[in-house]
């Protein structure tokens, strides 16, 4: 492996964000109204001059009104998960782990759905709940997963399992019980749903994101030392549960973020790090940043395919990245251990 | 520190990133603003009379503002589309929900995705001057996101026979359709009247209704399907202020309804529920059933589901089915008592009670 420089990490982040790139493109082409390479692209030009008033009005609804949120919200949703799906690899030193199998996914749904109940009036709610409800979870899996004051890799993922089938357990009841046309939405939502665009605002959301992955970024050498052992990175001196803290709050913080947002949308968070690990090696240094772009890309090709197959008519996007994922993932296990 | 250096860069691109797409949004906001102010100034000058609006209450209560010539229409849901063909404006209508198969002609219009997730793209896509949504089979977040578009949406609420005669009137207003409606409701309204007529003194049957068979699904008495049954002489078994319950097998038995009634695709009707019968005499549980044994089940068309004139008809062929007797009688007698009858009472009920008090006095009266 040749040493991981500044130089090299710059480089996989601008080759990742080329194909990021590529995919944009292609996302803003691409649907049920028929729009030309050319067009897009001078629509974009035309809006990041501002002549708004040249842009053929259809072609600007369809490009910044309707595709370009939507994509602008699959690259959050998708650095978000993948992201916090690579440092729950770290810190619980299991390559299985990840938003989804751990039940923090289902704990921020039952969050958002509780807001939904019982505080629809404030937008923000749908956003703090889900995250109290990831960081709830995670704790409560953290504790579970325990055996004698150790972490077994084991327990811990059938707590996250036991877990998330209890919590989906609940949202049924509250999906079943509640009476009231406002849940029933939901079973899409659940599935996964990027047309939605979040009450509180795409910038919002970012600057979270941002500050999520940056304080990950922060801990990235820890990681590296905390893959080998709590132990052993405690002698090298890191200050193992600072780290940690900072990473199980930001992780549910991106967690309970990318799900109010867009519904559970599964395998992003298992999947991305290990396609990223084969790529690019497994030093968190580059591992966070590299993860971070490949889920952008990751959700808004799922998502682009989510609403073009069998167009007029619409995917879950959750069902895409698990009907994708699930035979990828199984490739790369038998791969991996052949 | 110099991976430091480099997780910045990141952060600063990430952040550009982030800032455009801020930057867009907010200038898209903007243009549409003055494409606005633009609108207001042509209408005010009344050079285009297609850009005029007029704001209406939609039945969901949300304040809309629906261009006054209405061109080009989305029906958003089946019995929206049907509603659309009713009021005779099936030329305007340019785009339909899948499902949209009654009448047969409107299978033939383009689909613009599920009622639940439609596509947002196919329906600015046909350049609509109204999408019709329903509360019952579209999403909140359906509409708001529409209506941020700059397109006009108007939603209706149907959850009974009366609700869903007043959307129609409702739709033909929007859509400059009101002698259509009127006449439309009128002949509905008449049919109903006659039916109550009909059926004045007979017994109610007490029925299952069955929305779905797997899982058991019955309705709520707060639906309209359940307010249906009522203009048939029947009455559901089942008081849930859900509207749509998962009903256990052990409860039907305990409820021990007179008739069992299902919807199904097609027309219903003798030949389908013969079949539907000897498939139910052939199910354990279902065959113990006191109504399965003496027969009496019935399979009506999926009219019933949809809120649409159609379910005058399903409501009209169930009554026969159910109160069979009611019918040979009249049958007998038929057009020498039916007008005299209903004609002045026609005009009481359209005359002294509002629609509210008129639906409660056709449902409960007997």
């Amino acid at each position: 492996m040749r040493p991981l420089t500044p130089r090299r990490i710059a480089g996989i982040c601008a080759l990742l964000a080329g194909v990021l790139f590529v995919v944009v493109v292609l996302s803003l082409k691409v649907g049920a109204y028929p729009i030309s390479v050319r067009d897009v692209a001078m629509t974009l030009v035309r809006g990041a001059l501002g002549h708004w008033n040249s842009i053929p009005s259809s072609d600007r609804l369809i490009v910044f009104g309707l595709r370009l949120p939507r994509i602008a919200l699959g690259i959050l949703v998708g650095a978000a998960l993948s992201v916090s799906g690579a440092s729950f690899q770290a810190l619980l030193r299991n390559p299985l782990a990840d938003p989804y199998v751990l039940g923090v996914s289902s704990g921020a749904a039952l969050g958002a759905i509780l807001s939904l109940v019982w505080l629809q009036q404030y937008p923000w709610s749908m956003q703090a709940l889900a995250f109290l409800g990831a960081l709830a979870t995670i704790a409560a899996v953290y504790f579970l997963g325990r055996r004698k004051g150790q972490l077994d890799s084991t327990t811990l993922l059938l707590a996250g399992i036991i877990t998330a089938s209890f919590l989906s357990a609940i949202i049924m009841f509250l999906m079943t019980t509640v009476s009231g046309r406002d849940l029933r939405g939901m079973a899409f939502w659940l599935m996964g749903d990027l047309a939605t665009p979040p009450a509180i605002g795409l910038g919002f959301l970012f600057v979270i994101l941002l500050i999520g992955i940056g304080a990950i970024y922060t801990t990235s050498s820890d990681l590296n030392l905390i893959l080998t052992g709590e132990q052993e990175a405690h002698h090298l001196g890191v200050n193992v549960p600072r780290v940690k803290l900072v990473v199980y709050v930001s992780a549910s913080l991106l967690t309970g973020l990318a799900v109010s947002v867009s519904g559970a949308i599964g395998y992003v968070g298992l999947l991305v790090p290990h396609v990223m690990r084969m790529l690019f090696g497994s030093d968190y240094r580059v591992l966070i940043p590299a993860s971070a772009i490949g889920g952008a890309i990751a959700v808004a090709l799922a998502d682009t395919l989510a609403r073009t197959v069998v167009a007029p008519t619409e995917l879950p996007v959750g069902a895409v990245t698990a009907a994708i994922g699930a035979p990828v993932f199984i490739y790369l296990l038998r791969r991996r251990f052949a | 520190m110099r991976r430091n250096r480099m997780g910045g860069a990141c952060g600063v691109i990430a952040l550009l990133c982030g800032a455009c797409v801020c930057a867009a949004q907010n200038k898209i906001a903007l243009a549409a603003a003055r494409q606005q102010t633009q609108q207001e100034a042509k209408s005010q000058s009344k050079v285009e009379t297609r850009l005029k609006t007029r704001e209406v209450t939609d039945e969901a209560g949300r304040r809309v503002a629906v261009p006054v010539e209405v061109h080009r229409i989305v029906a958003l849901a089946p019995n929206l589309t049907e509603i659309v063909y009713a009021l005779g404006a099936q030329d305007r209508l340019v785009g339909v929900s899948n499902y949209s198969d009654s009448p047969p002609e409107a299978k033939s219009k383009p689909r613009i995705g599920m009622p639940m997730n439609p596509n947002l793209e196919a329906i600015v896509a046909v350049h609509p001057d109204i999408v019709l949504m329903t509360t019952e089979g579209n999403r909140r977040e359906t509409a708001d996101q529409l209506a941020r578009l700059g397109i006009a949406v108007y939603a209706t609420k149907p959850y009974s026979v009366e609700s869903m005669l007043e959307s129609i009137e409702h739709i033909g207003g929007v859509i400059g359709a009101t002698a259509q409606a009127e006449s439309v409701v009128a002949n509905l309204r008449s049919r109903l009247d006659a039916l109550k007529s009909k059926l004045a003194g007979v017994p109610v049957a007490r029925v299952f209704f069955v929305v779905g068979e797997n899982p058991l699904i019955s309705l709520g008495e707060h639906t309209f399907i359940a307010d249906a049954l009522r203009y048939a002489g029947a009455q559901s078994v089942v008081r849930a202020k859900q509207d749509w319950p998962q009903i256990g097998m052990e409860t039907v038995v305990r409820l021990n309804p007179d008739y069992l009634v299902f919807a199904s695709s097609g027309f219903g009707g003798e030949d389908s529920t013969a079949k539907q019968l000897s498939q139910l005499r052939s199910e354990a549980g279902w065959r113990e059933l006191a109504a399965v044994r003496a027969g009496r089940v019935v399979v009506v068309s999926d009219e019933i589901d949809l809120p649409a004139p159609g379910l005058i008809d399903a409501i009209e062929k169930l009554a026969r089915q159910l109160h069979p007797n009611a019918f040979a009688d009249a049958a007998q007698h038929a057009g020498v008592r039916q007008l005299p009858v209903f004609v002045p009472m026609r005009a009481h009920l359209q005359s002294a009670v509002s629609h509210d008090s008129c639906r409660k006095a056709i449902a409960c009266g007997r």
